[in-house]
């Protein structure tokens, strides 16, 4: 490295241009600071005999207890002015709460970018405003003009500004001018608010903090408390995928058994499509091929009671990538709640910080809220909670037969402020809990349906969790725990480029929920209203799958997807053990890729060494009727179970919990040679270019094919040979089937963008 | 010659002149942005260190001596807020560690060039605070080792030792990836 290009590197002008606002809010605040310093400075008396002038440790102590006393004094006014202002607040039914997120502390302990907390004025009339305003502006000057400073200056938005007459503050023109380029904003009359104010009320529980308006609510209004983004700010290629491995190839001889759990969310797709129709091609970690597969919905046979809520249907099929191989379809559908559907509280979590302010995050989230309001019932109840800079409760839980209070509410929202998602969750969670009493209070008067309502709060959000509890595991911790009191969450996620979607795989899987992706209102439309009852319903708890491979006629298999829902083989029995859920009418379609005994296309040499049976140790009692004998280590050594296990391939089983219970059900299917539904390759017409094999298959078979093949070239084609794009196309269109509401034919033209764009 | 070099406009600002200060801040704002983002290479970090630094020279301008250049000065002060500011992040869990920053090391002619600075801008944030500000001090800035010496308090020899050292640890940091010749 040469020093001279070095220097010239480290020498260029690389800085962004420093953003307007942030300079003058610097100027502003250090002008604040050098009126105060200068302030000081004057009041400075000479020290000791103006002739002798010399400093003693006399006067610096006795200039300390002054301070301190001076200080002292301060506390109490400026402690009895801010608790008058809280009273003239709470009188004046006009207060919200500000949260700071200021870091430095300064030289003097003017804290500046901490998070705290403060109360602060949100006007219901001008008049009433005012003199509160006057009051704050002049409790802070002297108290702490920089944190003042600072909220009122983001504050004019919201604030009717009257620069205060008479004050006596030493530096107002710098405190109190709001900024030219705030917009004021005009308050209807009367407007009232309800947004939870911890700062006032301490940390007491929410519903002693929750200030209920007098006059309608709908004019429940959060105001933002940012200007929103900073002009040229762009989140790019900062998406965070959970990173994860293809699942290989594994021999049946080492490991006969495969464990996952299920997997109901579409985020993957949507999120793919969202990047190919903008032309670029996904980072490989956002594809997750079994949510690929899963968007799509399969007609397999529904089962007709709840309490065995779905059926397993098994396919054996040729595999068309690769010849010798044999795919495994499995496939769920869940039952479909007919008839009374169970009560929903839903509470709508949403993110309004700046970065929600474009047209594909914040007013998409709004329209798809009110279609959501469409296939509800009018018993359900809504309620709206808001994070930002604060978090606040914009609509308390309200029945859906109030569509018009709720709609108000949706259109009032705006965005702008930094992000606290931890805390917002909690105050969610808060809501859904009083939701929950509520109908528990009604219900007890009329029992109404027999399942339990649905307790669910809707995460919907760009993805960062920026402020607050920002450890990833204590928010997966919480939302755990929030799960077993029987409050679900689901996840909604928006816009691109700083999307987070590892934290809300994380947070739905652990609340219960799924994760679905927003990019469209047409996306909207499926997840909120065709399949609402999908996402809202859970028909069945912790749904686990294993599938035990016969060694006798299975040489190899794979697993398509599900990487990041392995699970161990000792989890399958543990009820304890977490995995994911199935909603009313979900599909959900697992494909393995298996090598028969046999075939050339084994890709694992046989072990050596290796016995034919596989032994493993397992610990049994001594003797086998006596419960108390002690446990001894057996061999057991692969007698097998069955005696047919010759005609074979494999044996599935599911595992799954109704939604209320805490014990597990199990559902078996062997997979049969002869009684599987298999398909065989079409012989070959002419030596070599039969490949890929022709699959005569029902519709939903080889659409899902063509989805699995599409997924995993896109992820790099591991185990596609050179199966292309065009083959997907086939496949695809070969297995569209129906296509009512024409999403196979999109993803058949989304195939065909990527060919283009891969090329 | 900029306006905050102007050593008449410091002393009013000085002795108390609120004008003359703010027309100092104001044009001194710039350079200390784009110290503070080469310090830290995020551009909203950038403007919180130097608001910081705004304040901070508010209340420190009267211990300016005329001694050094008031850029000098400048820079110890943006150098020493970053530095406060960056333990202060320390101590809060973060989590935006793995944004990489200097997003618009751009002013390169060509895309290579680009990456190469990038590069070279994400070890220089790697180094150790002294030899970070070292380096800065004299490849960035433009000041001589003795200068540098003086404004940070230390042997002209440090300086050099510490920017032999920043040098050496990055060129093993990017010898792998050679990007350049």
């Amino acid at each position: 490295m040469d020093e001279h290009k070095l220097e010239q590197i480290l020498r260029a002008d690389m800085a962004p241009p420093a953003d307007e606002n942030a300079r003058k809010r610097a100027v502003s605040l250090a002008m604040a600071a050098f009126t105060e310093e200068q302030k000081k400075k004057s009041e400075k008396r000479p020290q000791g005999f103006s002739i002798f002038s010399r400093l003693t440790g006399n006067t610096s102590i006795s200039g300390r207890r002054e301070t301190m006393e001076r200080k002292t004094r301060n506390k109490l006014v400026y402690g009895g002015m801010a608790t008058a202002l809280a009273l003239v607040l709470i009188t004046g039914v006009s207060l919200t709460q500000v949260k700071n997120f200021s870091q430095i502390t300064g030289d003097s302990g003017a804290v500046i970018r901490q998070e705290d907390e403060r109360q602060s004025t949100l006007t219901a009339g001008a008049e009433a405003a005012s003199p509160a305003y006057v009051v704050a502006v002049e409790a802070a000057n002297e108290e702490n003009p920089l944190q003042r400073w600072r909220r009122i200056q983001e504050e004019p938005a919201k604030t009717t500004v009257n620069t205060p007459p008479g004050s006596n503050a030493p530096a107002p023109s710098y405190i109190a001018q709001p900024p030219s380029s705030g917009e004021l904003k005009k308050e209807k009359d009367g407007a009232d608010y309800a947004i939870a104010d911890k700062a006032i009320a301490g940390r007491a529980s929410l519903a002693e903090n929750m200030i209920v308006p007098a006059s309608p609510p709908v004019q429940n209004l959060y105001v933002p408390i940012d200007p929103g983004p900073q002009p040229g700010y762009k989140d790019v290629g900062r998406d965070k995928f959970e990173d994860f491995t293809v699942n290989p190839f594994k021999s049946v001889a080492a490991e006969p058994v495969s464990t996952f759990s299920s997997d109901v969310d579409t985020a993957s797709y949507s999120f793919v499509r969202r990047q190919l129709d903008n032309g670029v091609l996904p980072q490989k970690d956002a594809v997750r091929v079994e949510e690929m597969i899963n968007y799509f919905h399969y007609n397999y046979p529904v089962p007709e009671s709840r309490e065995e809520p779905f059926l397993p249907t098994v396919t054996v099929t040729d595999s068309p990538w690769a010849q010798g191989k044999k795919l495994m379809h499995i496939g769920i559908k869940g039952y479909e709640i007919t008839g009374e559907k169970p009560r929903s509280n839903l509470v709508f979590l949403l993110d309004v910080s700046g970065s929600m302010n474009s047209p594909d995050k914040l007013p998409l989230l709004k329209s798809s809220m009110k279609l959501l309001l469409d296939s509800l019932q009018p018993e359900d109840t809504v309620a709206i909670a808001v994070y930002a800079g604060a978090a606040g409760t914009v609509l308390e839980p309200t029945q859906v037969r109030e569509k018009g209070k709720i709609i108000a509410a949706i259109d009032n929202l705006q965005a702008g402020g930094g992000t606290a998602g931890a805390q917002g969750i909690e105050l969610a969670y808060q809501l859904a809990e009083e939701a929950k009493r509520n109908m528990a209070i009604t219900r007890s008067d009329s029992s109404v349906g027999e399942m339990n309502a649905v307790n669910r709060v809707i995460l919907a959000t760009d993805g960062d969790f920026n402020v607050g509890i920002t450890n990833p595991e204590e928010l997966k911790d919480f939302v755990e725990r929030k799960r077993e009191t029987g409050i679900f969450l689901s996840v909604l996620g928006f816009g691109q480029g700083n999307y987070n979607d590892a934290l809300m795989q994380t947070l739905a899987q652990n609340g219960n929920g799924t994760a679905s992706y927003i990019d469209s209102l047409n996306e909207a439309r499926k997840v909120l209203v065709d399949e609402a009852s999908s996402t809202l319903f859970t028909i069945a708890k912790d749904v686990k799958f294993q599938v035990e491979f016969n060694p006798s006629t299975v040489a190899e298999y794979r697993l398509i997807g599900y990487e990041t829902r392995h699970l161990n083989r000792e989890d399958f029995n543990n009820d304890a053990v977490d995995a994911g859920d199935i909603g009313s009418g979900h599909t959900v379609t697992a494909i393995y890729e298996f090598v028969p005994v046999g075939s050339q296309a084994v890709s694992v040499d046989p072990l050596r060494y290796g016995s034919k049976e596989s032994c493993t140790t397992v610990r049994v009692h001594a003797d086998p009727n006596d419960a108390s004998s002690p446990l001894v280590a057996k061999e057991m050594c692969g007698e097998p179970n069955v005696d047919s296990g010759n005609g074979e391939y494999a044996f599935v089983k599911i595992r799954y919990k109704l939604p209320d219970e805490k014990n597990s059900k199990l559902i078996t299917t062997p997979v049969n040679i002869s009684n599987a539904r298999i398909w065989e390759c079409q012989p070959c017409p002419a030596e070599g270019v039969c490949s890929p094999c022709p699959v005569t298959a029902s519709d939903d078979i080889k659409f899902s094919t063509a989805v699995a093949a599409f997924a995993q070239i896109l992820k790099g084609g591991k185990y596609t040979g050179n199966y292309t794009y065009d083959d997907v196309i086939a496949l695809a269109q070969a297995g569209k089937g129906e296509d009512l509401y024409g999403y196979r034919a999109e993803f058949i033209q989304m195939v065909r963008m990527t060919k283009t764009l891969a090329r | 010659m900029p306006e905050y070099e102007d050593a008449e406009l410091i002393k009013r600002a000085q002795s108390g002149d609120a004008r003359a200060f703010e027309s100092l801040v104001e044009s001194c704002y710039e350079v200390m942005f784009k110290m503070a983002y080469k310090w830290c290479g995020k551009k909203e970090e950038a403007e919180d260190i130097t608001q910081e630094a705004c304040i901070r020279l508010a209340r420190g301008l009267g211990s300016f001596r005329h001694e050094c250049a008031f850029t000098s000065w400048l820079y110890r002060l943006v150098i020493n807020t970053a530095k406060d500011w960056g333990r202060a992040q320390a101590r809060r869990p973060a989590a935006s560690e793995d944004d990489p920053g200097y997003i618009n090391a751009a002013s390169a002619e060509n895309a290579e060039d680009t990456l190469y600075a990038q590069q070279i801008w994400a070890q220089v944030s790697k180094l150790p605070d002294g030899e970070r500000e070292a380096l800065l001090l004299v490849m960035a800035q433009g000041l001589s080792h003795k200068e540098t010496a003086n404004l940070l308090g230390v042997k002209e020899s440090t300086i050099s030792w510490r920017i032999h050292e920043a040098r050496k640890k990055l060129e093993s940091a990017l010898g792998k990836e050679k990007a350049y010749g």
